[in-house]
């Protein structure tokens, strides 16, 4: 019996650093990526607490003072029916981010499993994962979502009215959430695939790697392997492309707003309100420039955060 | 040849891989064996077929690559008939792997000691806690100082000796019967290596388990194993007694290897002896004996028929696969 001595080899004796700390010191470094996620965090925190934060209700209507130039009494002005512009961002970026982190939500949801299933299952399951995913990626997501407005808002409608009408149920009379219903339904039904065939080719890659024959050798499940072990490394590139998902989510709800196929006034969105003050900006320019600069500051902001997670995640693919 | 002490028992294994021009056969008909309690070395040049024969037994095949024909029992089971779910508990349950390289098969995002409790938990039973205690008692017994804070790093954290102990005592989690070492050594130091063969010798005593270590490095192994069999081009060549192969190795390629080996009596601009010639391609196999076109003493029944494995010792124990055999005790 020999016995089995510690044969101390060299170590470095410091505090574990984990990976995720090691990106954080490389992502604090990199200024723009802080400028961006400092007013992700302001934006975030005005969306919480946004009520609080005005001094007037967005719907408040004060016709005595329409359309008046910003003042110390309405920081970004009023509208054409008096209501406060500062407090209709306020209320815009609330509607941003909800639409934002819920599609982004659904749609992260939907590409991780499937893409995941696809890329370590193979086929047939990838083939028709696959195909699927090309099928959506083919539909102009546009037309996609006019098409949903116009075919399933009326009938929603309706089958509401009836329902109040037969009930009083002052819940079927509140119809602003069929918006938000179709608006994010739609936007998630498009935003899946970019999502699906990262995590695809992120578990196709790793799933040739040698801890995962590891960890089969351990005898572990797939649904462990899948969960434990190949998720997890597929991360870094998936908070990148979230990143950019919300900004994209944002400008995309602000789009449809601005179509008239989104959110609907009087629900205050960037979108709708860059559209109104678009057919009066050479007289009130503040009304375009309020909700269309707030706009353009989420969505550099993300875009900087994406970057700076990027380089900061992927330390190889940066100088 | 069959007996109760036997614990893996491989009869016939042949892996094929799918190339356009169809199946090439990888591993060619492989019988081994191991007792319980035996340590079995298993040599051969890269690409022979080593890893592939240990993964197939585990049905842990890349795709494309797969078992054509051969049993492989493990303790009376056949492992290659087992349905998926016997096969998990086997594999990290009863046969513990050690891979090659220590710096790609530990998972980069999980701390070790989640590593090494995970086919605790799922083999053992064991709750999150006892299977840390357990971790912490793991990788003291493979000789990591500090094991209570050693099991919050990441892989990344440690150097590739350390890794490697970890790799070994993640195999050897669940105290298994069986410990499959595919190369543990390859990627370290010299030094660092002598410390992983003294570690697995000591833990083999200590745990009473059978080893199957697989290297390309005969004079590494050869105060580590009871029993060498020696692999060219996915088939045994020769199969002895470790003394026995170093003493009087009978088949040209093991005399080869052997002599490739650098002796520090080797005058000092003296070239370093290689066998000519690579090992024939999957799906080039030469039709008689792979290894008569690198063959010193090839003889024309070396071209035209393959040579069966048959004792060339009295006691049996000792065999080779070649038609050569006399030739070659003449020669030496």
């Amino acid at each position: 019996m020999s016995t089995v001595q510690a044969q101390p080899a060299p170590l470095v004796e410091e505090a574990p650093v984990s990976l995720w700390r090691d990106a954080w010191y490389r992502l604090k470094r990199n200024r723009l990526a802080i400028f961006g996620l400092g007013v992700i965090i302001l934006l975030a925190f005005v969306a919480l607490f946004g009520p609080y934060l005005t001094p007037y209700d967005f719907l408040s209507q004060d016709l005595e003072a329409r359309n008046q130039a910003p003042s110390l009494a309405h920081l970004f002005g009023t509208d054409d029916l008096g209501r406060d512009v500062f407090s209709r961002v306020v209320y815009g970026t609330r509607t941003a981010f909800v639409v934002a982190v819920v599609v982004t939500a659904i749609a992260l949801v939907i590409g991780t499993v499937l893409g995941a299933v696809a890329g370590f299952f193979g086929n047939p399951f990838d083939r028709v994962i696959m195909w699927l995913t090309d099928v959506t990626m083919s539909v102009p997501n546009l037309l996609l979502v006019v098409v949903i407005n116009a075919s399933l808002k009326t009938p929603i409608a309706q089958w509401m009215e009836a329902r109040y009408l037969e009930t009083l149920n002052p819940f079927y009379r509140e119809t602003v959430w069929i918006d938000f219903l179709l608006v994010f339904g739609s936007m998630a039904l498009i935003s899946w695939p970019p999502y699906a065939r990262l995590v695809r080719a992120q578990v196709l890659s790793i799933r040739s790697r040698p801890y995962i024959t590891a960890a089969q050798a351990l005898g572990l499940s797939n649904r462990i392997i899948l969960m434990r072990y190949v998720i997890p490394n597929a991360l870094g590139p998936l908070i990148v492309a979230v990143s950019a998902g919300l900004g994209t989510a944002m400008v995309l709800e602000s789009a449809f707003s601005f179509l008239g196929v989104g959110v609907n006034p009087p629900t205050p969105s960037w979108g709708n309100m860059i559209s109104d003050g678009l057919r009066v900006w050479q007289h009130y320019p503040h009304l375009l420039a309020a909700p269309a600069a707030v706009l353009g500051l989420a969505s550099v902001a993300f875009s900087f955060l994406g970057d700076g997670l990027n380089d900061a995640l992927n330390p190889r693919g940066s100088k | 040849m069959t007996g109760k002490n036997r614990l893996l028992d491989v009869r016939g294994l042949t892996v094929e891989i799918e190339t356009r021009r169809g199946p090439a056969v990888i591993v060619d008909g492989i019988d081994l064996h191991v007792d319980k309690g035996e340590t079995l070395g298993v040599v051969g040049e890269s690409g022979c077929g080593k890893s592939l024969t240990m993964l197939s037994l585990m049905r842990l095949l890349p795709n494309k690559i797969r078992v054509a024909k051969g049993e492989a029992h493990f303790d009376g089971r056949d492992l290659q008939k087992m349905s998926n779910r016997e096969l998990r508990k086997v594999r990290g349950g009863d046969i513990g792997f050690v891979f090659q390289d220590p710096v790609t098969s530990l998972n980069p995002v999980m701390r070790i000691g989640d590593q090494l409790a995970e086919p605790l938990i799922y083999h053992r039973g064991m709750n999150r806690k006892q299977a840390r205690e357990r971790a912490i008692e793991l990788l003291r017994l493979v000789g990591i100082p500090g094991p209570e804070e050693r099991i919050q790093a990441y892989p990344h954290e440690l150097s590739g000796g350390m890794r490697q102990r970890v790799m070994i005592a993640i195999g050897l989690a669940c105290e298994p019967k069986l410990l499959i070492a595919d190369e543990p050594t390859t990627a370290l130091d010299v030094t660092i290596q002598a410390q992983i063969v003294d570690l697995v010798k000591g833990l083999r005593e200590k745990l009473g388990m059978s080893v199957v270590w697989i290297t390309h490095d005969l004079a590494l192994i050869a105060g580590l194993v009871d029993r060498v069999v020696v692999l060219y081009a996915g088939t045994v060549v020769e199969d002895a007694p470790v003394d026995a192969l170093y003493a009087s190795p009978r088949h040209p390629y093991t005399r080869g290897l052997l002599a490739s080996i650098p002796k520090l009596s080797d005058a000092p601009a003296s070239r370093l002896n290689s066998i000519g010639g690579t090992p024939p391609e999957p799906g080039r196999r030469p039709q008689g004996c792979p290894f008569a076109p690198r063959c010193p003493l090839a003889m024309d029944i070396c071209r035209t028929h393959v040579p069966k494995l048959e004792p060339v010792s009295a006691a049996g124990s000792h065999r080779a696969a070649c038609f050569a055999v006399e030739k070659a005790l003449e020669a030496a």
